[in-house]
C-alpha cells in the first residue's frame, strides 16, 4: 500500500471516529438536558407552590422552613426568586428576601467572586432585586469588573434608592471610556430628578462630545427645566451634534426664554442643526415662530421643509392658515407639495374624529 | 508529450488537494470560533433583561422595508407579524415593485388603505412611484406602489420614503419573531458609532405551523431538499457567519433580515441598481466606502433574532436561488475588484473578498476540475483505486462532520428543533447531502457562472404556498 493510501485510510478513521462520538455526544447531551429540564420543571412546581404559599401566608417561620427545605436546590430556587422577585412587592417580596437570605444569600456572595462571567451576571441580578444596604460594598467593588458586569451593577444601583448612588454612577461615567457610555443614559434617566444636581455640574465640565451629548439629552428626557440655562449656554458649542441636541432639548423643556435661542440655531449653518430647531420651535405653538416656519418651508432642505410643515400645523389655526397659502402658490413646488402631504395627513384623522 | 501531461495531472492533483485541505480547515475555524462567539453571547444575554433597557427612551425607532413582488399568498400575515412586532417606535414600509398578481388589492383590502399624498425626499434612485397608500386603522404602515425595478430598486425606494435613523430590510415573504428587533438592535445601542449594520440567523418555516404571524410549532420540513438546505442554513447561519464576524470579516448581511444605519448606506448610494445579490453588494459597498473615509466600523452578527423563511423545494426553484445568488457573488465581487488583496481594505480586502473569490467563487470549478480530472485517470488506467474510494469517503465523512458541528452550534445556540428525531433526521441528511444534492448544487453555480457572462437577469422566482396554519 502506497503512504498516501495509508493516510487517507487514518484519516477516514480518525474522521469516523470523530464523526460518532460528535453525533453520540450530541444525542446524550440532548438526553441529558431533557431529562435534567423534566427534572427542573419538577422541582419548579414544587419550590414555586411552596414559595407562593409562603407569599401568602406572610409567616416569617414558613418562610424559613421554606428556605431550609429548598436549599438544597439553588439553582432552582434561584430561578423560582428570579421569576417572582421581579412580579411581587411589599410584604411578599419580604417573604422572599427572608428566603433569599437564608438559602442562597451565601452561595450568591461567593458567586460574586466567581471567574465564570454568567454566574457573577447572576448574582449581580439577585442582588438587584433582593437588596440589602449592608451588602451595597460588594456592587463597588465589582465596578471595577468587564464592561458587561459593570454595566449590571450600575443597572442595579440605579435602583437602590440610596443618596450615594448618583454620585457612584456618575464617577463611572466620567471614568467610562468604552462603548457602554449609552447605556448610562437609561439607567441615569430611571434616576430621574435626583441626578439634576450632578448634570449640572458634568455639563460645565469639560468632557467628550458623545458624553456631553449624552447629558444634554437626558436633561430634556427627564424634563430638567430649571437647567435650561445650562442648555442654552451651550447653543455655541463648536460641534453641531451638541447644537443638534440642545435644539431639540429646548424642544422638550419649552421655556418661553429660549425661544430666542432657538430662532438663533434656525439660522445655523449645519442642515441637522437648523431641521432640530425648526421643529422644536413648532413645539411651541407660540405665533411669534410663524413667519420663521415659514421661511423655512421654502428651504433648499427636505427635512428643514418637513420640519417646519409639521411645526406649522402644530401652531393652529394661524399656522393652518399659511400652509392653506403655500399649498395654493405654484412659485415653489417643494414647499407646495410638502404642506399638501403635511394638510393631506390632517384631514385624514379629522374626518375619522 | 506523456511526461508532461503526467506533471500537468500531478499539479492539478496537488492543487486540488491543498484546495480540500484548506477550505475544511476554514471552516473547522469558523465553527470553532462560532463556538466561543456563541457562549460569549449567551453569557452576556442570559441575565441581563435587555429588555427593560430597551424599553427606555435612547432607543433609535426603525423603519422596516419589505419589497413585495407577486407575494399576495404570503403578504397579510408577513405584514402583520411585521406590525406586530416587539419595539418602541417603527414604521412598515411594504413596497410593491409592480406586481402582476393581487398583492396591492390584497393590502388594500386586508389593511383598509388609502392613497396618501404624502412627498418624500429623493436621495437615491429607483422607477417611478405611482402611489403610496397609508391606514388610518394600522398607522405605522405605509405602503407604496411602484413601477418593476426589481429588487435593489424597490429596497432604494423604501429607503427614500423611510423617515427613520435604522431601517431594517426584510422580505416580505418571511416571518420575524417578536423579539427579533429588540434583540437585533442590540451592537447599535451598545456601540452607536461605529456599528453599521447587523445581521440574525434565518431559518427554514417549511414544515412549521404558523399562527398569527407567528411561528408555533417548529418541525422539520417532509419535503427531502428543504432539509437539505436547513442543515446548510445552519452552516452558513450558525456556522460561516458567526465564524466571520468574529473575525471582523463578515461580507454578507442577509437580504432577508439585516439592520443598517441609514445614513451610512445613502452615503455609498443605497443600493445598487440593477445588482442581483443587493445584500452582499450593499455591505461590501459600505466596508469600500467606510474604509476609504477611514473611519472605524463594525458589522456585526447577533445570533439570537430569528427570521423565518420558506425555502424552495423543486430542483427547478432551488436551482434558480443558487443561481441568482452565485451570479450576486460574481457580480459583487467584480464591481469591488479594486478592494481584492488591497491592503488599504484591513481584513475585507486581505481576507473576506480574497476567501469568497476563492473557496466560494472559483470553488465550484476546482471541484468540477476535480470530477473531470478523476473521469480521465479513470480513462487512461491512471487512477489508483483504494485511493479514490478513500478520499472520496473523507469527503464525504468530512463534510457530514462539518454538518454536525453546525447541529451542534444549533443545540448550542436556541435548540429550536424539540424532537430528539429531528437530530437523527438532520444527521441522515447530513450525511447524504454529500452524494448527488452536493455535486448537483456544483453544477448549478458553474452554470451561474457563465449565465452571468450571457446576460442572465433572471431572478429565479419560486412558487409561493402560503405559510401552513396551526391548529
Amino acid at each position: 500500500m502506497s503512504p498516501s493510501v495509508i493516510l487517507s485510510a487514518y484519516s477516514l478513521l480518525f474522521l469516523l471516529l470523530f464523526s460518532l462520538s460528535l453525533f453520540g455526544f450530541i444525542v446524550i447531551r440532548r438526553l441529558v438536558l431533557e431529562r435534567r429540564q423534566r427534572r427542573f420543571n419538577r422541582l419548579y412546581e414544587q419550590i414555586e407552590k411552596d414559595v407562593l404559599e409562603a407569599v401568602s401566608l406572610v409567616r416569617p417561620d414558613f418562610s424559613l422552613e421554606v428556605a431550609r427545605r429548598h436549599r438544597g436546590h439553588p439553582e432552582v430556587l434561584t430561578q423560582v426568586l428570579l421569576d417572582f422577585g421581579d412580579i411581587l412587592s411589599g410584604e411578599g417580596r419580604d417573604q422572599l428576601r427572608a428566603i433569599f437570605n437564608y438559602a442562597i444569600k451565601g452561595l450568591c456572595l461567593k458567586r460574586l467572586a466567581s471567574r465564570r462571567t454568567s454566574k457573577r451576571l447572576q448574582s449581580i441580578r439577585l442582588f438587584i432585586i433582593f437588596f440589602d444596604p449592608a451588602e451595597r460594598d460588594f456592587l463597588f467593588r465589582l465596578l471595577k469588573d468587564k464592561p458587561i458586569i459593570k454595566l449590571a451593577v450600575i443597572n442595579a444601583l440605579s435602583r437602590i434608592p440610596s443618596p450615594e448612588t448618583p454620585d457612584y454612577i456618575f464617577k463611572a461615567f466620567e471614568e467610562d471610556t468604552g462603548c457602554t457610555i449609552q447605556a448610562y443614559f437609561n439607567i441615569m434617566f430611571s434616576l430621574g430628578n435626583r441626578t439634576e444636581p450632578l448634570i449640572k455640574e458634568f455639563l460645565r465640565k469639560p468632557l467628550p462630545v458623545d458624553k456631553l451629548g449624552l447629558l444634554v439629552e437626558l436633561v430634556g428626557a427627564i424634563l430638567l427645566r430649571t437647567l435650561f440655562e445650562d442648555i442654552v449656554a451651550l447653543a455655541g458649542h463648536p460641534d453641531k451634534e451638541i447644537r443638534i441636541r440642545v435644539a431639540r432639548t429646548l424642544g422638550k423643556l419649552l421655556i418661553p426664554e429660549t425661544m430666542d435661542t432657538l430662532v438663533a440655531l434656525s439660522a445655523d449653518e449645519a442642515w441637522e442643526v437648523k431641521a432640530q430647531a425648526v421643529k422644536s420651535l413648532g413645539k411651541f405653538k407660540n405665533p411669534e415662530a410663524l413667519d420663521i416656519l415659514t421661511s423655512s418651508l421654502f428651504s433648499a432642505i427636505w427635512y428643514v421643509r418637513y420640519n417646519a410643515a409639521r411645526g406649522l400645523a402644530e401652531l393652529g389655526e394661524g399656522g393652518l392658515r399659511r400652509l392653506k397659502e403655500i399649498a395654493g402658490q405654484d412659485d415653489d413646488k417643494y414647499a407646495r407639495d410638502m404642506s399638501v402631504m403635511v394638510l393631506n395627513d390632517l384631514i385624514i384623522p379629522g374626518e375619522a374624529a | 508529450m506523456s511526461g508532461v501531461f503526467h506533471l500537468l495531472l500531478h499539479a492539478f492533483n496537488i492543487v486540488i488537494l491543498v484546495y480540500f485541505f484548506l477550505i475544511n480547515i476554514f471552516y473547522l475555524l469558523f465553527i470553532i470560533l462560532s463556538l466561543v462567539g456563541l457562549f460569549r453571547h449567551r453569557d452576556l444575554t442570559r441575565f441581563v433583561s435587555f429588555k427593560e433597557v430597551f424599553r427606555l427612551p435612547l432607543v433609535k425607532p426603525i423603519s422596516i422595508i419589505a419589497p413585495a413582488y407577486n407575494e399576495d399568498k404570503t403578504i397579510v400575515e408577513s405584514v402583520r407579524a411585521l406590525l406586530s412586532l416587539e419595539y418602541p417606535v417603527f414604521e412598515v414600509i411594504v413596497v410593491n415593485d409592480g406586481s402582476t398578481d393581487q398583492t396591492l388589492d390584497t393590502l388594500i383590502m386586508s389593511f383598509r388603505l388609502e392613497k396618501s399624498r404624502r412627498v418624500f425626499r429623493k436621495v437615491v434612485d429607483h422607477r417611478p412611484v405611482k402611489g403610496i397608500y397609508t391606514s388610518l386603522a394600522h398607522p405605522k404602515l405605509i405602503v407604496v406602489d411602484k413601477v418593476n425595478g426589481k429588487k435593489a430598486d424597490a429596497l432604494n425606494a423604501g429607503l427614500n420614503i423611510s423617515r427613520y435613523p435604522l431601517f431594517c430590510a426584510v422580505d416580505s415573504d418571511s416571518l420575524l419573531e417578536k423579539d427579533a428587533l429588540l434583540k437585533m438592535v442590540r451592537p447599535f445601542l451598545e456601540d452607536p458609532e461605529k456599528t453599521v449594520a447587523a445581521g440574525g440567523i434565518i431559518r427554514l418555516i417549511n414544515g412549521c405551523k404558523v399562527r398569527s404571524g407567528q411561528v408555533q410549532e417548529v418541525r422539520l420540513p417532509r419535503n427531502a431538499l428543504a432539509r437539505f438546505q436547513v442543515i446548510e442554513y445552519f452552516r452558513a447561519f450558525l456556522g460561516g457567519r458567526i465564524g466571520m464576524s468574529m473575525l471582523k470579516s463578515g461580507l454578507i448581511v442577509s437580504g432577508a433580515f439585516g439592520l443598517f444605519r441609514k445614513d451610512v448606506a445613502l452615503q455609498c448610494g443605497g443600493y445598487r441598481a440593477g445588482t442581483i445579490g443587493e445584500d452582499m453588494d450593499l455591505i461590501v459597498r459600505m466596508r469600500r466606502h467606510l474604509h476609504n473615509m477611514r473611519r472605524p466600523f463594525e458589522i456585526r452578527f447577533v445570533p439570537d433574532p430569528i427570521c423565518w423563511t420558506a425555502a424552495p423545494e423543486t430542483m427547478k426553484s432551488l436551482s434558480g436561488q443558487r443561481n441568482r445568488w452565485h451570479r450576486g457573488l460574481l457580480d459583487t465581487l467584480l464591481y469591488n475588484r479594486v478592494m481584492l488583496f488591497n491592503p488599504r481594505y484591513g481584513l475585507t480586502g486581505l481576507f473576506a473578498m480574497p476567501f469568497y473569490l476563492v473557496f466560494e467563487l472559483l470553488g465550484p470549478f476546482i471541484e468540477v476540475l476535480g470530477y473531470l480530472i478523476f473521469a480521465a485517470c479513470i480513462v487512461l488506467g491512471l487512477v489508483n483505486y483504494w485511493f479514490a474510494v478513500l478520499f472520496f469517503l473523507v469527503a464525504v465523512v468530512m463534510g457530514t462532520l462539518l454538518s454536525l458541528l453546525s447541529i451542534l452550534l444549533e443545540e448550542y445556540s436556541s435548540r429550536r428543533y424539540p424532537r430528539l428525531q429531528d437530530i437523527l433526521v438532520l444527521t441522515l441528511f447530513s450525511l447524504l447531502e454529500n452524494i448527488l444534492y452536493r455535486q448537483w448544487l456544483t453544477l448549478v453555480r458553474v452554470i451561474a457562472f457563465f449565465d452571468f457572462y450571457r446576460g442572465k437577469e433572471e431572478w429565479g422566482a419560486m412558487q409561493k404556498k402560503g405559510f401552513a396554519q396551526a391548529d
